[in-house]
């Protein structure tokens, strides 16, 4: 066949755009935890990260982040969501999306966007306008009957992390039910299990953002 | 895994209809199914028909439809193919049901349309979640399901 007009016509121009993860679930299942976790192990693969964080009314997590010494403070951003913290992810993520477009521009390197929600109850779900991908994270504190209480949160995130597995024994919660569970009622969608204070689990994460969203596994 | 990270236009416009129309004659167009679920996103990874591992990447402004081109050769082109949303068809048995039905889908965050008298919900997951949240209603005969694709 000869070769086609159109396609030589096609100028290959790169198109580096960093890709957005959210991350939601409910309050202290250990969100900014996990991100302080993946902030490390994702420069150790060499992904640049820019952090998005979601407070009611305030900016504390975007203030710990930046006084982590683990990110440079300007590469973190602070969204007040007000009284509702999940319409900023969902009806109305412009606010989200302004703080994401801001730090893609200042910093056109980033690989990844992370953008944390201000934590919710088990129905929120993030807009595919303002993130590729979602990590959902609950933890054994919240007890063990939580993946059965499902959610869309639960149920229809990309990734569902279940947090804090080191602790599961003093507050009684079976984590391997947990795990059964969760994968059963997600139709074999991914769970993973992480404690935050020993790092476990998080090279299974970052193995499945690298193939999911980053593309950096060709 | 082949990088796709621009929407070069559209396989019913010209110029790439009459390229694309060739191409699939010769049986060399691999098509991307996407769910009305995942349409939305700007990054996203699967398999086209031929089982060519595709990474999605595009710009924030682009955006994924049906039909969209996302890569052209002189022998191949792989072509975004949208499938149907599938609906749940439910019916209120009166004015009081159809205005509690209304505030139930509101409260769940469902996506509807109205035909009529007919109220269509997305289903945005497996069908059994939907007639789980709205049991008591539908055993009370207050709302009745008429059909899953009408
Ligand atoms: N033992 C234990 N504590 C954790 C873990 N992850 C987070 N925490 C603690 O849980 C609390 C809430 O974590 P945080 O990251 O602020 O939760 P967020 O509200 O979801 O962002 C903090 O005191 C964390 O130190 C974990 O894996 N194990
Ligand atoms: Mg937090």
């Amino acid at each position: 066949m000869p070769k086609s007009s159109i396609a030589m016509e096609l100028t290959k121009t790169p198109n580096k755009t960093a890709a957005r993860v959210g991350i939601g679930g409910p309050v202290g299942s250990g969100k900014t935890a996990l991100i302080e976790q993946l902030i490390p192990a994702l420069a150790e693969r060499g992904i640049e990260v820019a952090v998005v964080t979601n407070d009611l009314v305030t900016k504390e997590d975007a203030l710990r982040l930046q006084r982590s010494g683990l990110i440079s403070p300007e590469r973190v951003l602070a969204v007040e969501a007000g009284a509702c913290p999940h319409t900023i992810i969902r009806e109305d993520p412009s606010l989200n999306i302004a703080a994401a477009d801001t730090l893609a521009q200042n910093f056109p390197q980033a690989d990844v966007i992370l953008i944390e929600s201000g934590g919710d109850n088990l129905a929120s779900t993030f807009s595919l306008d303002l993130v590729d991908y979602w990590i959902f994270v609950i933890d054994t504190g919240g007890g063990d009957d939580i993946p059965r209480k499902r959610g869309p949160g639960i149920i229809r995130s990309d990734l569902l992390v279940i947090n804090k597995i080191d602790i599961g024994p003093y507050v009684g919660a079976d984590v391997d039910s947990m795990q059964k569970e969760a994968s059963e009622i997600r139709e074999g969608r991914p769970v993973i299990l992480t404690d935050c204070k020993k790092q476990t689990g998080i090279k299974e994460l970052i193995d499945c953002l690298v193939h999911n969203v980053l593309f950096l596994d060709a | 895994m082949e990088v796709l990270d621009t929407v070069i236009g559209f396989a019913s416009d010209a110029p790439f209809d009459a390229e694309i129309h060739l191409l699939s004659h010769a049986g060399k167009v691999e098509y991307l199914d996407i769910s009305p679920n995942d349409v939305s996103r700007r990054r996203i990874r699967l398999s086209t028909d031929k089982g060519t591992d595709c990474a999605i990447a595009l710009a924030r402004e682009q955006r994924l439809a049906d039909g969209a081109v996302l890569k052209l050769e002189s022998d191949r082109a792989i072509v975004v193919r949208l499938s149907e949303q599938e609906w749940l068809a439910v019916s209120a048995c009166d004015q009081a049901a159809a205005l509690e039905l209304g505030y139930f889908a509101g409260n769940l965050h469902w996506k509807v349309r109205f035909d009529g008298t007919i109220l269509l919900i997305a289903l945005e997951g497996p069908m059994q979640t939907y007639l789980d949240r709205l049991e008591v209603i539908l055993a009370q005969g207050k709302v009745k399901v008429v059909g899953p694709n009408d």
